[in-house]
């Protein structure tokens, strides 16, 4: 990943994500930038320290009451866990290895469990998608676009965020690579295209228009462009 | 891993067993790094009545905050409970390096929260905590080779950008790296929310930082 990320998720994104308050799949495409971008890591650690600051600073009850003393003593009771010395264990080839068709691809960590449990790969034309499990409301998906394919113009209803997982895509509006995070709203008309000498992999989240609507008018805001 | 050297961190200063505002005396006198100590006793020595004193401070504040996520005591309480339990059995994972205890208290009790929302859905196979938040198993940060650069050529180049900060950004700016206050005494000041003035400092440096290093291209 020698390249330096362009696209990065808006501050407000990067909070929500911190916070754990973002929609699953909206998280997980924050989480997948962050393996590729050690400038929003940085920023997600500082925001994290920020909440853990709110968390001790917080004015609160003495627990001195016989239900917490209860919860206490219970806690206590407990073995320790068997923790490994840290959580790193090896990832093997078939967790970090996605083969589409004749191309194979490194998924980053924070796909690599969920990828496989994907969907069944549909292919039409040159372009393969694979629906990953999520909620009903957001769909998520993996989408590999071969080399000279473009993908029909179209608007969104919903939001249509977008992170280039390999490879590069064209539309309109930029030129994308790994770690790039691309935010179309319902006013966007655009056509992506790879027009790369290799296969473009990039990880998809469609929010239905109805549903999201409370949660849009906060991500549309400061959008992702703000870094560049 | 838990070498009390690397205990201490700037965002201890702002930890106190005392609920009223501090003075600036009571943040150079409060006792750094008190809860990472807590933690290394635990992880260490299986120390109880440390852990004790790690769960009379947060296990309130905790409850508190999952009060204001979920909006409802049972479910608050259930989330205290686990986090709580997490830090007794978990406490060797914790590396003061990354950050202090209060935010590796913060990202349990989130990423508890999380999978006890998505598991009420009864959802198998998802998207879980562990996929979303990783720890401590990031690759390497960058080199950054600004950490060279002559301080005196620094201060030239950032001072024509440091003037053109949008004025609420430069006012909280000035005040914390120039009149050397703390967050708190700055929000104060102003009259506006502490998440503010972090975020202004936040977004002021981001600026900062592209206006050195140019566009991330």
């Amino acid at each position: 990943m020698a390249h330096v990320v362009k696209y990065h998720p808006s501050i407000s994104l990067l909070e929500q994500y911190s916070e754990g308050t973002l929609a699953a799949e909206l998280a997980l495409v924050v989480a997948a930038h962050l393996d590729f971008c050690p400038h929003c890591q940085t920023l997600h650690r500082d925001i994290e320290a920020d909440l853990g600051c709110e968390l001790a600073m917080q004015s609160a009850p003495e627990a001195n009451s016989d239900s917490w003393q209860q919860m206490l003593n219970n806690i206590l009771a407990e073995p320790a866990a068997a923790v490994p010395a840290r959580k790193t264990s090896p990832v093997t080839p078939s967790q970090s290895q996605l083969v589409v068709g004749q191309h194979s691809f490194v998924v980053p960590r924070s796909l690599q469990r969920l990828v496989s449990k994907r969907n069944k790969w549909l292919t039409l034309g040159g372009i393969s998608t694979a629906k990953l499990p999520g909620t009903d409301e957001n769909h998520l998906s993996l989408l590999c676009i071969e080399t000279n394919t473009q993908v029909p113009l179209h608007t969104h209803k919903g939001l249509e965020i977008t992170l280039v997982l390999s490879g590069e895509m064209v539309d309109e509006m930029g030129q994308y690579a790994a770690g790039d995070l691309i935010i179309n709203t319902p006013d966007h008309t655009h056509t992506p295209k790879n027009i790369a000498g290799e296969p473009c992999l990039c990880l998809s989240v469609l929010t239905a228009p109805l549903e999201f609507k409370q949660g849009l008018t906060r991500l549309l805001n400061p959008l992702q462009r703000f870094f560049y | 891993m838990l070498d009390p050297i690397q205990i201490s961190s700037h965002h201890n200063a702002e930890l106190s067993f005392q609920s009223k505002p501090m003075t600036t005396q009571d943040i150079t006198t409060a006792a750094v790094g008190q809860w990472e100590e807590a933690l290394a006793f635990v992880a260490l020595h299986r120390d109880k009545s440390a852990y004790a004193e790690l769960f009379r401070y947060f296990a309130p504040r905790l409850r508190a905050f999952g009060i204001k996520m979920f909006g409802n005591e049972q479910q608050a309480m259930e989330m205290v409970q686990d986090t709580m339990l997490n830090v007794w059995q978990k406490a060797a994972l914790f590396d003061a390096s990354r950050g202090c205890a209060s935010t590796w208290i913060f990202t349990i009790a989130r990423n508890v929260r999380f999978d006890m929302l998505r598991k009420k859905q009864s959802r198998k196979d998802d998207i879980s905590a562990d996929d979303l938040w990783a720890d401590g198993d990031y690759p390497e940060q960058e080199d950054n080779q600004s950490q060279h650069w002559d301080l005196h050529l620094v201060a030239e180049k950032v001072a024509p950008h440091f003037h053109a900060l949008p004025p609420a950004q430069r006012l909280v700016m000035e005040k914390v790296y120039l009149d050397e206050l703390s967050h708190q005494e700055v929000s104060e000041q102003l009259g506006i929310p502490l998440g503010t003035v972090k975020s202004r400092i936040r977004l002021a440096l981001d600026r900062l930082r592209e206006a050195i290093d140019g566009p991330r291209s």
